[in-house]
């Protein structure tokens, strides 16, 4: 699949040169410089042919003399296989970071806008996570839950004070996708049911059940799923009831009625999808979703792999942005700052079932992983991250709707706190992805020095998730930086 | 530190010949163990003192996992053990008593509990750079999948990292089954791969499997050397994996997948002979052989390094985790380039599998095992600890099987060596009276009888010795 992107993306790329007469585009000067000029970016309208410039960052990366960038391509494609696909023509070597910033092999800095996809939610190398790292790598890594150890029982009862409702059982694992696995099988458990239902767009995991629960055909291989029912999706850009939430809701009734037994093990969903395009669902959607679940006897899960702790500014949890309550939180990704940790919260009644047998995990909460994860915690409240998202996340959100004033390739602005998508399309009427666009301005930004995610079915969005510690003038500079490529092209 | 103390042999001997009358019944007699500072074994001396702990107490923290975790989660021991430091083969609890590891904390921490060389490695990277995804290039997924690559024969060397053995297995499941376009797999009774839904379809033990779907699984009589029917005919066994293709599938399968050692099963060695002949089998009906080697792997059998390579076979695609990181989040698959071809058609991700840091700690976990060279010390001492450990089964009519290779062995109780039914009481206060003793061992058999000792690979003979007697004195007490 990596080979017919690359394919498409080359001949969409000439396609998209030959359209937009590429060559006026000036070429930047070497990098080097970059990191050092002093924030003048609000200042700077994009029709100057001078681009913007990083807000400056006071740090100096360690040098770098390990393998070059062609040396580990090489490597890597004879050693990790075809399927291991990258960002960008000339893929980037990423050799450190620190906070919001990473920086390549040349020491050039640039703005992480994606957070290694929603995942680093404190900072890269963040000091004090570091700290909690390293102290207990040096005591203990690993010994498992057969015996006793504090950093489980610690991070387990910390996280669940973060809960809502009768919400204070915890299961740690390694991944998103594991958490999900054991959440479904918690409500098949659970409820005596098979049914699932997901969203249409949802992204669940990539392990052969959760393949299941994900509904984009990119990440779906041709296996086995079982009962499962994609919904509707209240997607309010692209939806065709728009934001009427009792509208889509009644599609997962109509599922329910004509297409289970009647009764279901469960609902899950994301309340703003990631890896399709920061959708947020329409408001009001999950109430009423959750009471026509919860009434054919199933249970409702919310992934909050990406929109949880606190990334949505306005709320802690995902979910609770859409005032409901559900029966299995699941979670990953932002839990550990980048550590392998993933973890399921549930009440005690569902968790009762699943002590009908053994169910191990080797890795699950281990000392450095809980450590890590209980920093990860405390540092989010001490460093009022929710509050600093919703603040910054506004301000960006602000500017970019400004911004789709200016320019008309921009469809959608969308998402909230620092969970936001940029959908780009060729015709406001038709909405018609612009794809060849995306994958220019992507690698546009790139130059520039900002490291944005991409996502959608059509690959037309572009994501911005960063670390939470992203500030109001790294928000500018992307702001004045799309603007720039969007002039030019 | 030494390895082998010929005074240290002869004196053990000496008390072996002295208790030689005593012999064991099946009776658990009342807990009079002596402690390590009174009669009875010592543990090996040991330069190292942990911190001082100054954290919850074992109470505390019980009071918090019942509460805030898991109502199945388990402990081992009637009064669980508080551990809050290591040190290579050695564990240390909130008091700072030192305990000999002979777990492994199930067969994972292969160099040794914070090995200097691995921590060194993972604290560097960690302050480099912890994340990024492979959508952007880092030298250490590329370094590591290399050097794996290496270790294995024939044409595998395409690496998938992930982050569990269970995420491994079922990635393994899904790769074949896409690849050969059939969903049945034939794993093997008392096995156990995992406990995602591919997986506990394929792990074959009844206290592992929930009461859900899980579709596609053929599961194949055990060439179990002690219980099983044959005995160690292997290739007698393996005509069952024929009937299974010819009886209960369409003819083809999609794969067949088995561990060269049955860990959680017991520490039980397929039959010799029992592979090759399945591995004919499996690849007639067009299907993929997986060896999973999440416990056997990494030079724990000593004699090689991987698992099946005991068994002279070469399989199509190798799991791996636990030991790969000296207990750090990590697994893998390696498979060829035309097996790794088919997740081409869409995309498989894996948001932490290959992350800097985890792929850093591999890297030295196989640095670590060639410079010390840890295979040979677990041939070595696994040898010297099977052939004591054989003899006390000589001494005891409890003991019922001793078996293993390097330092991946089990000790079986029964309370009758004819009917070979399980001891499973006895194990467990054996299990208690050695903890107490200072020795911590692992416990596994589908009937909880079988003492499972996976130590780091460090382990010494002095090691084997104190744990072999610090087994015998309370199994001559009992």
């Amino acid at each position: 699949m990596a080979m017919l992107q690359r394919r498409i993306l080359k001949s969409t790329l000439e396609e998209a040169k030959a359209r937009f007469n590429f060559n006026c585009y000036p070429l930047l000067p070497p990098c080097a410089s970059f990191s050092t000029l002093p924030s003048s970016s609000t200042t700077a309208t994009a029709h100057d042919d001078v681009p913007p410039q990083l807000p400056p960052f006071d740090y100096q990366p360690k040098p770098y003399n390990g393998p070059s960038a062609d040396e580990i391509l090489a490597k890597r494609k004879r050693f990790l296989g075809p399927s291991l696909f990258y960002y960008y023509q000339k893929p980037l070597n990423i050799v450190e970071g620190k906070m919001q910033y990473l920086y390549d092999e040349s020491g050039r800095r640039y703005l992480d806008a994606f957070a290694g996809i929603v995942t680093v939610s404190c900072g890269h190398c963040h000091p004090e996570i570091l700290n909690a790292i390293v102290e207990q790598s040096k005591l203990l890594q690993h010994a498992t839950t057969i015996y006793l150890h504090h950093a489980i029982a610690d991070f387990a009862e910390a996280l669940a004070s973060k809960m809502p409702g009768n919400l204070k059982v915890v299961y740690f694992v390694n991944s998103g996708s594991e958490a999900n696995e054991l959440a479904m099988l918690m409500a098949r458990l659970y409820t005596g049911s098979l049914g699932m239902i997901s969203l249409r767009n949802a992204y669940h995991g990539g392990s052969s059940s959760t393949i299941g629960l994900t509904a984009l055909n990119t990440w779906k291989y041709p296996i086995p799923e079982g009962e499962i029912h994609h919904v509707m999706n209240p997607d309010p850009f692209r939806g065709v009831f728009g934001s009427d939430a009792t509208r889509y809701a009644k599609e997962v009734q109509d599922h329910i009625e004509y297409g289970t037994s009647g009764k279901v093990a469960g609902f899950i969903a994301e309340t703003i999808q990631g890896v399709g395009g920061a959708v947020e669902l329409a408001p009001g959607y999950l109430k009423q979703v959750y009471d026509i679940v919860r009434k054919a006897g199933g249970v409702c899960i919310a992934d909050e792999v990406q929109t949880g702790f606190g990334r949505t500014g306005s709320h802690y949890w995902g979910f609770e942005t859409q005032g409901v309550i559900p029966d299995i939180v699941t979670m990953a990704k932002g839990i550990g700052n980048g550590l392998p940790l993933g973890a399921v919260v549930t009440t005690p009644e569902i968790a009762s079932v699943m002590a009908q047998k053994i169910q191990f995990n080797t890795f699950g909460g281990n000392p450095v992983c809980s450590a890590g994860g209980l920093a990860v915690l405390r540092v989010i409240d001490r460093e009022k991250r929710q509050a600093h998202c919703a603040d910054v996340g506004s301000h960006l959100i602000g500017r970019l709707r400004s911004l789709q004033d200016k320019h008309d390739i921009i469809g959608d602005v969308r998402g909230r706190g620092l969970m936001v998508g940029i959908e780009l399309v060729t015709d406001r009427k038709e909405k018609t992805p612009a794809k060849a666009e995306t994958a220019i301005l992507f690698e546009k930004m790139r130059e520039l020095g900002v490291l944005v995610g991409k996502g959608g079915l059509h690959g037309n969005v572009f994501r911005i998730k960063p670390p939470m510690c992203f500030s109001k003038d790294d928000a500018d500079f992307l702001v004045d930086a799309l603007d720039y490529a969007m002039s030019k092209l | 530190m030494q390895r082998f103390t010929p005074a240290r042999r002869l004196l053990s001997e000496f008390k072996c010949s002295l208790r030689r009358q005593r012999r064991c019944f099946s009776q658990v007699a009342p807990n009079v163990v002596d402690n390590n500072d009174g009669f009875g074994p010592k543990i090996p001396s040991f330069d190292y003192s942990p911190p001082p702990y100054t954290g919850p107490s074992a109470d505390e923290i019980l009071s918090k996992r019942k509460e805030y975790l898991s109502p199945a989660m388990f402990t081992l021991y009637s009064k669980p053990l508080n551990i809050v430091d290591g040190r290579m083969q050695y564990l240390f609890d909130d008091k700072g008593r030192r305990y000999l590891d002979a777990f492994g904390g199930i067969a994972t921490v292969c160099c040794g509990h914070c090995h200097p060389d691995v921590v060194e490695a993972i604290v560097n990277q960690t302050k480099r750079l912890q994340h990024s995804t492979i959508l952007y290039l880092n030298h250490a997924i590329a370094d590591f999948a290399e050097a794996l690559a290496n270790k294995l024969p024939g044409n595998l060397k395409v690496v998938f990292f992930t982050n569990s053995g269970t995420e491994a297995n079922e990635l393994a499941m899904m790769i074949a089954r896409l690849y050969t376009g059939c969903h049945d797999i034939i794993s093997v009774r008392n096995a156990y791969h995992g406990n995602a839904s591919g997986t506990m379809g394929a792990t074959a033990q009844s206290i592992w499997k929930f009461n859900v779907i899980q579709s596609g699984v053929h599961h194949a009589v055990n060439p179990d050397p002690y219980r099983g029917v044959f005995g160690s005919d292997g290739e007698k066994y393996a005509r069952d994996v024929e009937d299974l293709i010819q009886f209960g599938t369409s003819g083809n399968i999609a794969g067949f997948i088995s561990e060269a050692i049955q860990g959680v099963g017991g520490i039980i060695e397929l039959a010799p002979g029992y592979l090759p002949a399945v591995y004919s089998t499996i690849k007639k009906a067009g299907g993929l052989c997986i060896a999973d080697e999440v416990q056997a792997g990494f030079a724990r059998t000593g004699s090689l390094f991987w698992g099946f390579e005991n068994h002279g076979v070469v399989p199509d695609i190798v799991t791996m985790a636990k030991g790969i990181g000296n207990g750090i989040p990590l697994g893998a698959v390696v498979t060829t380039p035309e097996i790794a071809a088919v997740l081409t058609r869409r995309s498989y991700f894996n948001t932490f599998g290959g992350n800097p840091v985890c792929t850093t700690a591999g890297l030295a976990v196989l640095k670590v095992i060639e410079k010390e060279k840890l295979q040979e010390n677990a041939f070595v001492v696994g040898t010297y600890l099977k052939e004591r450990l054989t003899a006390l089964k000589d001494k005891y009519e409890l003991i019922g099987d001793v078996r293993g290779r390097g330092l991946m062995l089990g000790v079986e109780l029964v309370s009758d060596e004819k009917l070979k039914t399980p001891a499973k009481l006895e194990t467990l206060h054996i299990m208690d009276q050695m903890k107490e003793m200072g020795v911590l061992v692992g416990k596994g058999g589908f009937y909880g009888n079988v003492f499972r000792i996976t130590p780091p690979l460090c382990f010494t003979k002095e090691d084997a010795d104190f744990l072999v007697d610090a087994m015998d004195h309370i199994i001559a007490r009992m």
